[in-house]
């Protein structure tokens, strides 16, 4: 019931009110992510996106509409309106402008509440009231360092620098920590904001049912690699994505406590450089939490952001990957 | 030494070294050389005309509310052209570095800034414009016009409101000189955890953002303080609660939010200290650090302070809606409430902040909802200016223009902070570029009401008006600005651009981008504007001047005495006898009567205590930037010498005779006739000729109030 006048209002009220942004893109892709979404989260976000600039909208266009009539009308020298100098109070007038704006507000909190609970990060109801018996959910732990991006599949005991591969029609649940600072993961057409900080871990979760290359962000400033610190979102269907996990797992290298330590140093991704580790020590997720947590840090060489040149000079005389 | 420093430290120079001053980067050196030769210039200038005296007497030891309040604003001018100067380096990096095959020069992989100078450009522009420019332009207006429109001859503590001056103009200093010594934080404005934390951000950066907003707080601080002391006690008589200009309460609401939110963030910098400073442990990820408790004690203050700011514009617009609308302002009474609201509210929504950062979905509604309350005051606020318009004889001179101006940018600020305040929306734009042009239409607000101000009130500060067609070329350049810098932001927000980019990675936001720093160009025009408006209205100053009510259609008390205003403000304390006392004296046609004697007034002297002080704080903060302990000793030694000396010194003030009141009174009536003869001749406008008082020989008046019909307006 709800879902059916809920789809109403997306379609009817989607098209209406993007039509000018629509027309002004024509069909070869859509630049504006968030109102073109891909996935369950990003789409119950646009949702209430529209719910709110449709009551907002209204009340604001509205009222300039007003102040502009009264500017007008009222203008000195014209005699248009009716001039009243002494005229500031009206019992009936307060009334409307106390009442409308509690109205309004009253009735978005009760949207505002919803939505909270629908795509709360931590178990979105809009994705984990539907989940079906025989989808089992992806896990992927994500961790950020100074300034590169972890997807560590711990059901398949591998792990991604910088690319993020996932299956479509298919629950997925991250958990999020960061090594050094603190930085946001955002895929604009996937799911919103949530914060990765150093010594916690904070969760999300996604679904799609749209296969495609999605841009992933750093939305959060975390020091000189920031810009750079993007990554692409890969949905793939259950079939690709099966083989892509095949391909990982032949990959030569892998992901230790010890060779995490080289990994999580300051390394600016300018030539977004993406790296498959086919196997991943268990547990190096919790196992950089509890060293950050004992003291642990990845420290920024003062040298290091003042100049770009000499900078990257040096990162390619080590030949880092 | 408690942390490890990078770099060297020697118990005398601290950190201190030549290797600190960027004489080598491309952009910096040519602005010092340029910076050095302007201030040889004006020295030499000021010597050259002799003007030294003048300066120290009349301006840098002055107590007088309205010279501080014009220094304030003047600080507040100065840093706000410098923020825009940011600006305007950030629209050009976001213009230029676009993509991965957009060149770069002086360093930097694209573009013209390195990432770590681009940090600390931002960061300084979040500041600046904040704390440097938008709270001392605020300040300055709320002390010259606060303590004459409740008919006070100054504030409380005139002294106090000096150093207050002095302290921001050091906080100022401060950051002006990270420029050239050593660097600014780049962590934004607000500071993330862990980032400031001395691992990741080694240099002296974060050190003069700590200092700097410390100053600005404990200037705000102490200016808060004497001017909710100034409206409790110093009102005139009659001024009862229920006659207070709308200004006032404005004023009043805004203060009691910064007596108790800048503590918050005092408390927050000097943990943030403690951590780079003594080696401990208040926001660091690990060891019992909780980064998280940062976030929330930054914006225990942070989201109070933003209504610090919005709360005077509002009092400003309150104002000047009414005196060009030729009626009263329509419900003051909850227009007041209204004010007090929000100042309540202001404290229950911080967490809107970082809806992202992992709390509960309990939490985020509690919060969600308290912040869209917010709205309902607001709103009101707006129907209230709205029908303030409705019968009225509206004039569209310019400083009507600015404050419609900050009216249509509150309608598109609302707008989008109603969409913030909604998690579900929230997810997706927060951190990106929607937010930052949501509340860029918020404090453009604050820039629209306060250019309104000045061009409202600076007839009554300096007895000629601004030059109106200036001030509105300036007005609608300054507007085709901001719509071409902040409509294509909006759009990138929902693109899904996020915020401090040195970087652009995505091509597709490159037409965008070059449209806002074509903005940028228009707003260079406005600025060039105001130079102009300035100029000619300076130059033609003499044809410009006014009497008491500059507008002829002035409603509240500051109208009453002359412009520019008398540094004792009015001859005779006036007493008052409704809300909106001049219009209230017009209608009754007594606006024109005269003291019928004068009495001595007790006036407090200059010091130069506050200068002194105020030089002394910027070289403590100087010292603690660099830690070099030993002057920080010496400066703070010598500060709290210095205070203790004047408490016990004090100031006895001095008196200025009936006699001499007298004759300075005649001469500034004989001026105001003159002019007002001028003006008949020429044909134009109104002009108040003289003051009035109340006069205990005059039969009692009957009040025609222009006042709210079924209120009693002189309860």
């Amino acid at each position: 019931m709800q879902v059916k006048w809920r789809n109403t209002l997306k379609n009817g009220w989607r098209y209406a009110a993007l039509a000018p942004i629509l027309l002004l893109n024509g069909c070869a892709g859509n630049p504006y992510w968030i109102f073109d979404p891909k996935g369950l989260m990003a789409d119950t976000n646009l949702f209430y996106l529209l719910v709110d600039v449709g009551i907002m909208g209204t009340i604001v266009g509205l009222t300039a509409l007003l102040v502009v009539w009264f500017m007008w009308r009222y203008q000195k020298g014209k005699n248009r309106g009716k001039y009243d100098p002494a005229w500031s109070h009206s019992n009936t007038i307060e009334v409307v402008v106390w009442g409308i704006p509690i109205i309004a507000v009253g009735f978005l909190s009760y949207f505002a509440v919803t939505g909270t609970f629908e795509i709360n990060p931590y178990n979105p109801t809009i994705i984990t009231n539907h989940l079906k018996p025989a989808s089992d959910p992806v896990e992927v732990d994500v961790i950020a360092t100074d300034w590169q991006w972890l997807f560590v599949y711990p059901q398949y005991h591998m792990a991604v620098a910088n690319e993020l591969v996932l299956p479509a029609h298919t629950p997925v649940f991250f958990r999020l920590t960061s090594t050094a600072v603190t930085t946001t993961f955002f895929i604009p057409q996937l799911v919103g904001m949530i914060d990765v900080m150093p010594g916690m871990r904070t969760k999300n979760a996604l679904e799609s049912n749209n296969t495609g290359e999605y841009q992933g962000i750093a939305s959060d400033y975390a020091g000189a690699g920031t810009s750079w610190m993007t990554f692409k979102t890969k949905m793939l269907s259950a079939s690709d994505f099966g083989q892509w996990v095949q391909r990982v797992q032949q990959s030569p290298a892998s992901m230790t406590y010890t060779s995490f330590n080289n990994y999580a140093d300051p390394y600016i991704n300018v030539h977004h450089k993406v790296a498959y580790f086919s196997s991943v020590q268990d547990g190096l997720f919790d196992h950089v939490i509890d060293e950050v947590m004992n003291g642990k840090t990845w420290p920024i060489p003062p040298m290091m952001t003042e100049n770009m040149v000499a900078y990257m000079q040096k990162q390619n005389a080590e030949h880092r990957d | 030494m408690l942390v490890d420093l990078a770099g060297g430290w020697s118990p005398m120079l601290g950190r201190l070294a030549w290797s600190q001053i960027p004489y080598d980067n491309p952009i910096l050196a040519p602005l010092f050389v340029a910076v050095v030769i302007g201030a040889i210039l004006v020295l030499g200038l000021i010597t050259y005309y002799g003007k030294w005296t003048y300066l120290w007497k009349e301006w840098l030891t002055t107590v007088d509310h309205k010279k501080l309040g014009v220094m304030y604003i003047l600080i507040g001018l100065v840093m706000l052209f410098r923020g825009f100067i940011d600006g305007l380096m950030i629209r050009t990096q976001q213009a230029w570095g676009v993509g991965s095959h957009s060149s770069g020069v002086f360093g930097a992989l694209h573009g013209y800034l390195t990432p770590f100078h681009f940090g600390q450009v931002y960061s300084a522009h979040g500041v600046i414009m904040i704390l440097l420019a938008a709270t001392p332009l605020l300040v300055g207006f709320m002390n010259i016009i606060v303590p004459i429109q409740i008919g006070a001859r100054d504030m409380a503590y005139p002294y106090l409101n000096a150093l207050g001056l002095w302290i921001t103009a050091a906080a100022g200093a401060l950051i002006m000189i990270s420029l050239f010594v050593g660097d600014f934080a780049h962590n934004g404005w607000f500071g993330y955890a862990p980032i400031f934390e001395l691992q990741y951000s080694p240099g002296v950066g974060v050190d003069y953002w700590i200092w700097t907003m410390e100053l600005v707080a404990l200037g705000t601080t102490l200016g808060g303080i004497n001017i909710l002391a100034t409206i409790i006690k110093m009102r005139a008589p009659g001024m009862t609660w229920g006659r207070l200009p709308i200004f006032v309460w404005a004023t009043l609401s805004a203060n009691v939010i910064a007596l108790t939110s800048f503590p918050a963030l005092q408390v927050a910098l000097a943990l943030v200290a403690a951590d780079r400073y003594l080696g401990a442990h208040f926001f660091t990820a690990g060891l019992g650090g909780n980064l998280m408790l940062y976030t929330n004690l930054f914006w225990i203050w942070g989201h109070p302070e933003v209504y610090f700011v919005i709360l005077p514009a509002f009092g400003m617009m309150s104002e000047i809606f009414p005196t060009f609308s030729e009626k009263p302002l329509f419900g003051y009474i909850t227009m007041v409430l209204a004010s007090m609201a929000i100042a309540g509210v202001s404290w229950l929504v911080w967490l809107h902040h970082f809806f992202t950062m992992g709390a509960g979905p309990y939490v985020n509604s509690a919060f969600s909802v308290a912040t869209m309350l917010v709205g309902i005051p607001t709103g009101v606020k707006v129907f209230n200016w709205a029908f303030t318009m409705y019968r009225g004889r509206l004039t569209f001179n310019a400083a009507m223009l600015w404050a419609i101006g900050a009216l249509f940018l509150l309608l598109i600020g609302g707008l989008t902070g109603m969409m913030l305040a909604v998690p579900a929306i929230n997810y997706m734009v927060h951190n990106s570029v929607f937010v930052v042009a949501h509340f860029h239409s918020m404090l453009l607000t604050i820039v629209y009401a306060i250019f309104a101000s000045v061009i409202y009130w600076f007839p009554k500060v300096f007895g000629f008006k601004l030059d109106e067609f200036w001030a509105k070329t300036m007005f609608w350049l300054f507007s085709a600005g901001t719509a071409l810098v902040f409509v294509p932001m909006y759009m990138l927000g929902f693109m899904g651009m996020t915020r401090r980019l040195d970087y652009v990675f995505n091509t597709v936001w490159h037409p965008y981008l070059l449209v806002m720093e074509f903005g940028i160009a228009v707003y260079m025009l406005s600025v060039l504007a105001f130079f102009a408006l300035l100029y000619v209205s300076i130059r033609d100053h003499a044809k410009n001047q006014v009497g008491a009510d500059a507008w002829g259609t002035s409603r509240s008390l500051e109208w009453l005495t002359h412009s520019p205003v008398p540094f004792y403000n009015f001859a005779v304390l006036p007493h008052i006898s409704a809300r909106d006392e001049v219009a209230w004296r017009r209608d009754n046609g007594i606006d024109h009567v005269q003291p019928d004697h004068y009495e001595d007034i007790h006036m407090p002297n200059n010091t130069g205590v506050a200068i002194i002080l105020g030089g002394l704080t910027f070289v403590l903060g100087f010292a603690l930037v660099w830690r070099i302990w030993w002057l920080c000793a010496l400066t703070l030694l010598a500060i709290i010498a210095l205070v203790i000396y004047r408490s016990f010194k004090g100031d006895p003030g001095y008196i200025i005779t009936a006699a001499e009141l007298e004759k300075m009174e005649k001469e500034a009536m004989r001026r105001e006739a003159q002019v007002g003869k001028q003006r008949r001749q020429a044909g134009s406008g109104v002009l108040g000729e003289a003051i009035a008082y109340e006069r205990s020989d005059l039969p009692p008046l009957v009040s025609r109030p222009s006042s709210p019909v079924g209120l009693d307006h002189r309860s």
